[in-house]
């Protein structure tokens, strides 16, 4: 039986950013298989991708679907030969329904009308003959993420695709939604399709995958049947090197409180109070995590210790002021450092240089400007001093960030952000979407500022970043604190119980 | 040099190059249109809007004032798209600008260039908070910019209608105009023949000012981030409300100095029905000019200069009516916006050309 998709000593070198993105790439995967890509950011898995599915071209080698040598240049190419793509951001239309959206460009029509009749039962029959549980009649825009991205996936199928190429599907998913996809998954291979899930995250690749093939640096490292892997081997070939899968970090000596919240009151988007009532203190040299669910109103809170939300109630003292009602660049001034939850949106800005995106928070220092005249030297050693200081893999001073990978726009962020040794971090998901080897910088660069007398809040949905960071953990349930535990107390049960809104049984 | 870098100026340079090729070769349709071959039509075009026979009778020269305006509309232009404002409102800035400098130039008497200092300072205040008020309405009530520019163009232009007709009508001519300025206020010109003169040379220092203000200054670097990426200025502790603010004012005061020197170095007067769109031309200009003060004063002269020639090389020399010149305009244009339609095209030359080297080594 031929391979469904073969890709042989393909390169791709980007000439605009100066990376060789994939070098003599080759690539099997088998029919009817859930095939996982695996590597770091960076490590070239979605060029490769990319270029299968005929949004990218490549330099040199060949392609072969089903045995035959294709040539694709466009993604009507690759859907043609019965390729599909799921894209980590999804392309769908909120305001159309689900069967409107899965029928996009093919809707069914007589003389040229369309009979929007049909579009529920055709929908219906096709998630039915896969095991797909949607309401064709729904609007997109009242779906959860994971009932998005099962759209997605039924457009694929809608046009017939037999081989599925899944961009970190699991991204933006909560834990449940992704042991359904998972089921969905290894139902599909079931039927005979082909799946090739693009991740970094390893325990996914053990919980669904067939075979797993590693790239490092735009090279295959090697394909290996998952039976005779382990995730730490897999890691290593990942990095390169050995991963620590646990941070190693002394016992706090925590100092004064740095952070003191009295009875905070913040309101959400819709103007409902999101956070109700919140009282926490952070001193220097701690670190506390707060843990719970997305959505509890970590975010609120977060974004009204920074300033960038009004308190309508309660305290925020700094080192024993009120900061309460204090503009975002006061609050600045005074050490509180902030790494937030969105980092393209808003922890940075992608269509300006390095240089410019590391002085935000500084820019009105006598160092970076004199007389309202930026000093075009200071900020750029600032940013070559980032770069050198927190390893910053291809970035260059005076140069543009948008071609850099997540893990190193996070290190961008992290290095403006402790550039001035801040009295507070606030850390809002500090790794999301990082792979293996960012995250294990991230945390030690974490522990290391919080040794040198920072007081750190780290807000995350991960339970296992909250137990290996936190000196002294919380636990937020729809906008109060459900409970506070120690480093010792605090397993995974505990938490669990209290992230679900449950009470501990008392002492 | 960097390869990024490389690749960014070659497209600056070479999308603009070949839209202008494109325009022109479309417009040739037209032109076959009117029996004279476009080769001798354009020849023509050049000759009218950029030849210069002698210092006293110079088309270039005349191009070159045509463009101040143009420049001044579209660094106001410049400065707004770059703080995230859309400021549709150089018309009506333009216009007060105008005013003010008219009213100036002859109710005071000022010694020689202290006069025209203090007229174009004093309309570039005025200018400035007729932009700053739909600033203020945007940052504080939500007021779509969009929308209170344009209604304050109507507003600005029925005041300069009244203002010309009744408070400073100079007499009872046809056309309605205002007193001539003082000797003292008039803006030198370089050769007599040609209304060119200082104020171009004032134009070109203001591009110089709005680059310096956006790239090298904290206020224009507040500006440029909370208007490319709000969240992220708001969260680095940039006040993104007053740098829209500031922004709007200082787009406000480079279409009022626009206006100012409209009538202290050409006109001398306000004249009923003065402006000719020259506050929309200005927008014009900005997008062509990539909202970058470089671009804007290339594309200002080049849009001046295709004017001119329209109107003394096409329907002077050969009879085709002049508003072949906006059409060509039109079309440039065109071709600008699909600027993608050239990377496509440059990236694939580009590859084929890779390609070869290949082949060959």
């Amino acid at each position: 039986m031929p391979l469904a998709v073969e890709m042989l000593n393909i390169s791709k070198y980007f000439p605009s950013s100066g990376v060789q993105a994939n070098r003599r790439v080759n690539f099997a995967v088998e029919k009817a298989e859930v095939h996982a890509l695996v590597g770091e950011n960076g490590a070239g898995k979605t060029t490769l991708m990319n270029i299968l599915y005929g949004l990218l071209h490549h330099d040199e080698g060949e392609i072969r679907v089903n045995g035959r040598p294709v040539s694709i240049h466009h993604p009507n190419d690759a859907i043609r030969l019965g390729l599909g793509m799921v894209h980590q951001h999804f392309k769908l239309v909120p305001s159309f329904t689900v069967a409107q959206n899965i029928l996009l460009g093919m809707e069914p029509s007589r003389f040229g009308l369309l009979r929007t009749g049909m579009e529920n039962e055709m929908v219906r029959q096709l998630a039915e003959d896969f095991g797909l549980r949607v309401n064709p009649g729904d609007r997109v825009r009242d779906l959860p993420v994971g009932m998005q991205q099962r759209v997605e996936i039924l457009k694929t199928l809608q046009r017939d695709a037999q081989i599925l190429l899944l961009d970190e599907p699991t991204a933006v998913l909560t834990p449940q939604e992704v042991h359904e996809l998972f089921e969905i998954i290894r139902g599909l291979a079931a039927r005979g399709r082909t799946v090739v899930l693009i991740t970094h995250k390893l325990p996914e690749v053990m919980a669904v995958a067939d075979r797993v093939t590693v790239m490092r640096r735009g090279e295959v490292v090697g394909t290996l049947p998952l039976a005779q892997t382990s995730i730490p081997e897999l890691a290593k070939m990942m990095v390169g090197r050995e991963v620590l899968f646990t941070v190693e970090k002394k016992p706090a000596s925590p100092g004064p409180a740095a952070l003191e919240v009295d009875d905070l009151i913040v309101a959400g988007v819709g103007g409902a109070p999101a956070v109700m009532g919140v009282s926490l203190e952070v001193r220097t040299g701690e670190i506390l995590g707060i843990a719970g669910v997305n959505g509890n109103g970590q975010t609120e809170l977060v974004e009204a210790i920074t300033g960038l939300r009004p308190v309508e109630g309660g305290q925020v003292r700094l080192l024993g002021r009120d900061i309460s009602h204090w503009p975002v660049n006061e609050r600045r001034a005074q050490g509180v450092a902030h790494i937030p939850e969105d980092r393209l949106g808003m922890g940075l800005n992608v269509a300006t240089t390095l240089d410019e995106n590391v002085v935000v928070s500084r820019y009105r220092l006598p160092e970076f400007s004199r007389w309202g005249i930026l000093l075009l030297d200071a900020i750029r050693r600032l940013a070559a001093r980032i770069v050198e200081l927190f390893a910053v893999a291809s970035a260059r001073p005076g140069e543009g960030i948008a071609t850099l990978s997540g893990g190193n726009l996070q290190k961008v962020v992290l290095g403006r952000e402790l550039a001035g040794d801040p009295r507070l971090i606030v850390a809002n998901q500090p790794t999301r979407g990082l792979d293996v080897g960012s995250i294990e910088f991230v945390h030690k660069t974490l522990v290391e500022a919080r040794d040198k007398g920072a007081a750190i809040l780290l807000v995350s949905v991960e339970l296992e970043e909250i137990q290996a960071l936190s000196d002294r953990i919380l636990v937020m349930y729809r906008g109060q604190i459900a409970g506070e535990l120690s480093e010792a107390e605090a397993t995974e049960e505990k938490l669990g119980v209290l992230m679900a809104g449950g009470q501990l049984e008392s002492k | 040099m960097s390869d990024r870098l490389k690749v960014q100026l070659t497209e600056a340079l070479l999308i603009p190059v070949l839209a202008v090729l494109s325009g022109l070769a479309l417009a040739s349709i037209f032109v076959l249109l009117t029996d004279v071959p476009p080769l001798r039509a354009y020849v023509e075009l050049y000759k009218g809007g950029f030849s210069c026979a002698e210092l006293t009778r110079c088309n270039l020269f005349q191009s070159l004032q045509l463009a101040t305006p143009l420049l001044l509309t579209g660094l106001s232009a410049v400065v707004a798209f770059r703080s995230g404002m859309f400021n549709i409102g150089q018309e009506g800035q333009f216009l007060i600008g105008a005013t003010m400098a008219a009213w100036l130039g002859f109710a005071i008497h000022l010694p020689p260039v202290i006069h025209p200092a203090f007229v174009i300072a004093a309309s570039m205040l005025a200018a400035g908070i007729y932009g700053w008020i739909p600033g203020v309405l945007k940052v504080r009530l939500g007021v779509n910019e969009v929308i209170t520019t344009i209604i304050m163009n109507n507003i600005a232009n029925l005041f300069m209608t009244y203002i010309v007709n009744f408070p400073l009508r100079a007499d009872t001519g046809t056309t309605a105009h205002s007193p001539l300025i003082d000797e003292t206020a008039r803006l030198p010109v370089f050769f007599q023949g040609s209304k060119w003169g200082v104020g171009f040379i004032l134009a070109l220092l203001a591009a110089l000012l709005v680059y310096l203000y956006l790239w090298r200054s904290t206020p224009g670097y507040e500006q440029r981030m909370a208007g490319q990426a709000p969240l992220f200025a708001r969260y680095g502790g940039i006040r993104s409300d007053s740098a829209a603010i500031r922004g709007m004012f200082i787009s406000g005061a480079l279409a009022g100095m626009a206006g100012a020197i409209e009538i202290l170095g050409v006109h001398r007067r306000l004249l009923q029905g003065f402006s000719t769109g020259l506050g929309f031309d200005g927008l014009l200009v900005a997008i062509l000019g990539r909202a970058h003060p470089l671009g804007v004063v290339l594309v200002a002269i080049l849009f001046a200069g295709v004017r001119l020639g329209a109107q003394i090389g096409l329907q002077t020399s050969v009879h085709i009516p002049r508003e072949l010149g906006g059409g060509i305009i039109a079309l440039i244009i065109l071709f600008v916006a699909a600027e993608n339609f050239y990377r496509g095209w440059i990236n694939r030359v580009k590859e084929g050309v890779k390609r070869l080297a290949a082949r060959k080594a």
